[in-house]
């Protein structure tokens, strides 16, 4: 018998990061389309006002977890040897940490000029 | 239609190496025939065939089978209905006992995993536990199922964790006595439940709402559940 965990916890997170990230995309996009950034200047300035920065932070922890939850739903289902199974979750986790730490150390260098 | 070819999946463990095709051709179709009255006339010529039936009426659930790639009932099945050479194959992703006949002790495991039948704390009251004809209706589309198998074996998350994912029917089936006001074994049956495999393996893929041979909706039942569940622990 396999240990009951992450069901519903798991679903949610996945249901809850998709509106966020559904969101996110419209909302992006119709600024992108009704208000572009002239130059990088511009861009710039947009992303670094607070709730702009903290909007685009919040998609990313939403697309890693998206992402966690998906990869492991594809590894659950497809990869059957528990041990390639392990070491494939593992692997993931570690590159999406990774990526994480990446986003952030990117995210802290954008403040308002 | 006259006559009317099949190709029929044929297997017996304890003569052939493999599984093969055989072909079959029937005279004489009347309108109207369905699949099983047909497996019956091919059994008159090939006494070997094995093949699941009873009721003849859709109310069973014996003969389930693979019809042209899609599960349904072979008592049900017009044969006008279907494309020629007409492709009879033992329901798909469980161990095949004998040419179309397979084995579903992990179906029935599965269902009765879920506790299928009422379970009250309460004492037992004088007459009988009575419930209002709204209450009833809730049951509708839910307490028809026949257990045929043809949702859960058409269902890739079934086919991907048959041990782990309890399958559409045995959900639905849980659902119906979640959705039962009498029942008072709600929190029991949802951390039954609970955990990656047994009810969050379903992706909504749908092919269990595409096949029933009733008409049932596993997929809204399994989405009812998770509901609850999330109700359950706000």
């Amino acid at each position: 018998m396999r240990v009951p965990s992450g069901g519903l916890r798991t679903w949610e997170l996945q249901r809850v990061s998709a509106g966020y990230l559904a969101l996110f995309t419209i909302w992006f996009a119709a600024h992108l389309i009704l208000d572009p950034p002239a130059d990088y200047q511009q861009w710039y300035a947009w992303v670094a006002q607070p709730w702009v920065k903290t909007a685009f932070i919040l998609f990313f922890v939403a697309l890693l977890a998206h992402v966690w939850v998906g990869m492991r739903d594809v590894f659950m289902d497809y990869v059957k040897p528990v041990w390639l199974r392990f070491v494939l979750r593992l692997s993931m986790m570690v590159l999406l940490l990774a990526m994480a730490a990446w986003i952030l150390q990117i995210m802290q260098r954008v403040v308002p000029a | 239609m006259s006559s009317a070819r099949f190709s029929i999946y044929r297997y017996n463990p304890e003569i052939d190496g493999g599984s093969y095709m055989q072909e079959y051709r029937l005279d004489d179709i009347q309108p109207g025939m369905m699949l099983r009255d047909a497996l019956l006339r091919i059994r008159e010529i090939d006494e070997t065939l094995v093949f699941r039936h009873s009721c003849g009426e859709g109310v069973c659930g014996s003969d389930a089978l693979n019809i042209n790639g899609r599960n349904g009932l072979g008592c049900i099945t017009p044969l006008t209905d279907l494309k020629q050479p007409i492709e009879v194959r033992p329901l798909p992703g469980m161990p095949v006992i004998r040419d179309l006949v397979v084995d579903m002790d992990r179906f029935f495991e599965h269902y009765r995993s879920i506790k299928p039948y009422l379970v009250a704390h309460d004492p037992e009251p004088e007459v009988e536990r009575l419930q209002s004809p709204d209450e009833r209706d809730r049951l509708d589309g839910l307490y028809e199922c026949i257990l045929c198998g043809c949702c859960t074996t058409s269902c890739p998350s079934f086919w991907w964790n048959p041990d782990g994912f309890r399958g559409p029917a045995a959900l639905l089936q849980s659902w119906r006595f979640l959705a039962d006001s009498r029942d008072q074994a709600t929190a029991e049956r949802l951390s039954e439940l609970e955990g990656p495999y047994r009810l969050f393996r379903c992706r909504s893929i749908m092919n269990c709402v595409e096949v029933c041979p009733k008409g049932l909706n596993p997929t809204k039942a399994i989405g009812r559940i998770k509901q609850t569940m999330l109700k359950h622990i706000l």
